[in-house]
């Protein structure tokens, strides 16, 4: 029977070609009308570790988080099969190579040592044997599983026998097996795949003919289970449909805000946004300028900001691109431009900290990092996104703010985001605004930092016929270093002050937004990529009869704790929970702070895996049903 | 033009008798002899005595962080190319804590002005030992010999890429105000070492010290610095380097290399942007009047359609 959903794990080493395979099919996909959201999980490595995709297909919607079990593993390799044996469900499907049954798993070097021990201890437990052929017999046996098994290398020797390919190369073809085997079982149409390829292979039709072909040999060994996980006919109606990743959002939402100017130091997860902004440096549609941007790859992220921060005085969109380690090198940088009241948007992914930590995994431990780092007291602006349409409009939106506030501006996101792909609507560009705030043409007599108001007209160095100055001392009108203490209180104050009047200007819906039940019994409050396994959950839970409601925390500085506490006091205290991919969950902290509401209950997450729909929903069932205070998530390879 | 509109009417408050007093005069009478527009010239520095540089000139003035103003200054230069940018820094704040940037613009060549404030100390924290004293040279407010080795920075302004590399004396003003002009005028990172006493906290490296040692280059009829074609350069530039180490009873100032014909970052950029540098960051439009993006939908569409899947519902 066709499905509504369908959840699926893509395995194998990294720089196996296992991004090719989620993307030709997450496109064929889309192509189809299906809703995709994929997250990757990755070692810090090149070559060898082992990485892997977790995809949720949808019929009815596109998907906002990812969940367990799956329905189809597909490996390219043993150790993916050592590593999800848990994660497929009952009448799964296993595809695999079939040279990889005898395979031990203490053979296998790139899996770590306490990995090791520990997959050799469950699979005691379960009184299975140490090779992929118990495995296979144990899920076949116990878990009613169906095992595709493929003969890999007789498929490609195949392919190999038509076409002139170099041998070397022939394993880049693995991840065409994997499609081909995934796209039979959910009966994907040929013509579509065909499409994802061209997209993917761009005007190297040989190899766009090799996989068909490669498919072609798959589905003859398949035939049987043509179709064994079709969907229900898509639901959408999306004539067209970005796939992008959150960094790609971030790129798009950037250079349609204006970016002019983009620095940045590799480091991941961030780099990759560079990269998009970089291929979409500058365009001409029909003799109208896209661009230009000038992209500048830094000798490290001190330059980034300060280069960031020059370009802004010259009167550029400017922005930098960084995750936590990048940022703490940042800090200097931004005290400065909060001293001088400069527009510059710092987009900060988290990773795993302190220190390098995990940093290929996810995190949202950063949050008072990016609320607090700096010396002196200024104001900042710090705005979070739920989702990738959210991050595109975020993107704009912080040139906004900064530019109107005349502030940084911090747009704090993290790998889970800036890595999962996700199929999303085009956005509606056409209802975005740019508005750049307070600016003068200067003239003669020009005063930078013209106390008259909280926010001075803004003139760009180069200006005609005006001269400002900057300076990270404490400064007079001008711009020159006075350290008189009249003049400090009036120019600190100034500064400050914008808090307040950020908050009273920012529209509610940007600040935070609510979903769910209208009258609920409890609530969860978060921020960031917790949406999406948020609503999942709360949905589900409201299935059971328990009313939910979330509250997406967008505007994360200044707090704003008006309407917070006005929302949380709607149900009794010991109903409201706090989720969050930190040890500390500290979004309670930053409510007790700001809005003076303790938060008591929470669900924490800090292995670097993201917190899926299904962990989330038990978790909260626990705390919403027992007088549990705090759940403690650590499900995913 | 008249002498005082390059000079603000603020106090100059570094201490009397120093050689930033020079530095200063030559840079505003650099500016005045070239009619530099002040609202399209940008003095940016970093943190120190030199920090305060771009107070007392009547131009644009960016006042950094310690060691940063190299990277403020292409952020400037880079949004907007119309601009002349000048950088001042000491040898603590460029070859200290900055020499990465210092390092980092030479790679890139961008059209920017270097003017090294070198005194051998960090002044305002009151005497410590820079990267550019000798080893075993005790300055009167170290407590034991420096136990540091000075680095050479024309030589690593030759060898980070710096395409005009010269070394002033801050008292010969006339000579330091034409290596300035020339600094300026040339198409590129240009870098000038100007060899500036400290007369509170420099008891070796004096207005004395100097202006027994200190010869011009240009006075010696062979030399010439110039790259005359892309070929010379690495000769000219082993030329320099040699030079450069000259140091002790003679001390060469004046141009030791000087290049034109390595392209600058923003020509580089030109190639890749199209329309920059007429069209750059700080001019290019990015919203119609109203407000709306000038990305429409339909340019949205084609600028970014590698990220667009047609939906097909086969």
């Amino acid at each position: 029977m066709p499905r509504e959903e369908v959840g699926v794990i893509l395995g194998g080493p990294q720089g196996s070609g296992i991004e090719t395979s989620m993307m030709v099919l997450t496109r064929a996909l889309a192509r189809h009308g299906f809703g995709v959201i994929a997250d990757r999980e990755y070692f810090s490595n090149i070559t060898g570790r082992h990485s892997y995709i977790h995809m949720l297909i949808s019929s009815k919607s596109i998907p906002r988080a990812v969940r367990y079990p799956v329905d189809i593993v597909a490996s390219m390799d043993a150790e993916t099969l050592f590593t999800h044996i848990s994660d497929v469900g009952v009448g799964g499907y296993i595809v695999y190579d079939t040279s990889v049954a005898m395979k031990k798993l203490e053979e296998i070097p790139s899996i770590e040592d306490t990995t090791k021990s520990r997959i050799a201890e469950k699979l005691r437990g379960l009184g299975v044997d140490t090779t992929v052929s118990s495995i296979l017999r144990f899920l076949e046996r116990e878990r009613g599983c169906r095992l595709v098994g493929l003969d890999f290398a007789a498929l490609l020797r195949r392919l190999l026998a038509r076409y002139r390919i170099e041998p070397r190369l022939l394993s880049r073809y693995v991840s065409g097996i994997i499609v081909s085997a995934v796209a039979t079982l959910l009966n994907l149409d040929r013509r579509a795949i065909e499409y994802s390829l061209s997209l993917q292979f761009g005007g190297r039709e040989e190899l766009v003919e090799q996989n068909l072909e490669l498919l072609k040999y798959v589905e003859d060994g398949m035939q049987s289970l043509r179709g064994a996980v079709a969907l229900e006919k898509p639901r959408q109606s999306f004539r067209k449909i970005l796939v992008a990743t959150g960094n790609d959002a971030v790129a798009m939402g950037k250079i349609v805000g204006g970016l002019r100017y983009q620095s940045y130091y590799p480091i991941t997860p961030a780099a990759d946004e560079s990269f998009t902004i970089e291929r979409h440096e500058y365009s001409s549609v029909d003799g109208v300028d896209v661009g230009p941007v000038v992209v500048m790859q830094t000798e490290d992220e001190i330059s980034a900001v300060c280069s960031a921060i020059g370009a802004a005085l010259a009167g550029a969109r400017s922005a930098t691109a960084t995750s936590g380690p990048g940022f703490d090198l940042m800090v200097e940088g931004l005290s400065w431009a909060g001293a001088n009241e400069v527009p510059v948007v710092i987009t900060y992914y988290q990773r795993g900290g302190p220190s390098t930590g995990q940093p290929t995994r996810g995190s949202q431990s950063d949050l008072f990092n990016a609320l607090f780092a700096g010396h002196g007291e200024f104001a900042r602006i710090v705005i979070s996104s739920g989702d990738h349409e959210e991050a595109f409009y975020d993107a704009v939106e912080a040139f906004n703010l900064a530019e109107r506030f005349q502030v940084p501006v911090i747009h704090l996101l993290d790998k889970f985001l800036a890595n999962s792909i996700k199929t999303t609507p085009l956005p509606d560009v056409d209802s975005v605004r740019i508005v750049r705030g307070m600016v003068t043409g200067g003239g003669r007599g020009y005063k930078r930092f013209d106390l008259s108001s909280t926010v001075s007209p803004r003139a760009f160095l180069g200006a005609e016929d005006t001269i400002m100055w900057y300076t990270g001392d404490e400064h007079d009108e001008y711009g020159h270093i006075v350290e008189d203490p009249e003049n400090r209180r009036a120019m600190y104050s100034k500064r400050i002050v914008k808090m307040d009047m950020i908050l009273s200007e920012i529209p509610r819906e940007r600040k935070l937004t609510v979903y769910g039940d209208e009258d609920p019994e409890y609530i969860v409050v978060g921020w960031g990529s917790v949406k999406g396994a948020a609503l999942d959950a709360i949905e589900a839970l409201s299935r059971k009869g328990f009313r939910g409601a979330y509250v997406n925390v967008r505007l994360l500085w200044p707090f704003p704790g008006r309407e917070v506490l006005e929302i949380l006091t709607r149900v009794p205290s010991n109903r409201v929970v706090a989720v969050e991919h930190s040890y500390g969950v500290l979004i309670s902290d930053l409510a007790a702070m700001a809005a003076g509401v303790r938060i008591r209950r929470g669900v924490a997450k800090f292995t670097g895996r993201p917190i899926t729909s299904t962990e989330l929903e038990e978790a909260l069932h626990k705390i919403i049903t027992s007088g549990v205070e705090r759940v403690v998530l650590s499900y995913g390879a | 033009m008249e002498h005082r509109s390059y000079k603000t009417d603020l106090w100059v408050d570094w201490c009397p008798g120093c050689g930033n007093f020079g530095i200063l005069t030559a840079v505003i009478r650099a500016f005045e002899e070239l009619s530099l527009d002040p609202s399209k010239t940008v003095i940016v520095s970093g943190i120190g005595c030199s920090g305060k540089t771009p107070h007392f000139v009547n131009v644009n003035g960016v006042h950094t962080l310690h060691g940063r103003a190299i990277p403020f200054a292409m952020g400037i230069k880079l949004a907007n190319p119309q601009l002349t940018v000048v950088v001042h820094g000491g040898d603590g704040d460029l070859l200290g804590i900055g020499a990465g940037h210092f390092v980092a613009l030479g790679r890139r060549n961008i059209d920017v002005t270097v003017i090294f404030h070198n005194n051998g100390v960090y002044g305002l924290t009151k005497g410590q030992a820079s990267p550019t004293l000798p080893l075993n040279t005790k300055t009167k407010a170290l407590a034991k010999p420096n136990i540091q080795q000075a680095v050479n920075p024309v030589a690593l302004a030759l060898s980070a890429g710096y395409t005009f590399v010269a070394r002033g004396y801050a008292f010969d003003g006339e000579h330091l105000k034409n290596l300035i002009k020339r600094a300026i005028l040339h198409k590129g990172a240009a870098f000038i070492d100007v060899l500036q006493p400290c007369i509170t906290f420099n008891d070796v490296y004096t207005a004395e010290y100097y202006r027994k040692r200190v010869y011009k280059l240009e006075d010696e009829g062979s030399w010439n610095p110039v790259v005359e074609r892309p070929g010379d350069r690495s000769s000219k530039l082993l030329k320099a380097i040699e030079r450069s180490f000259e140091w002790g009873d003679r001390i060469p100032i004046g141009v030791f290399y000087e290049d034109a014909h390595t392209t600058t970052l923003e020509e580089r950029f030109s190639q890749r942007l199209k329309v920059y540098p007429a069209v750059a960051p700080s001019n290019s439009r990015i919203a119609e009047s109203d407000g709306r993006p000038v990305v429409d939908r339909r340019r949205f569409e084609e600028v970014f359609r590698e990220f667009i899947v047609d939906v097909e519902g086969v």
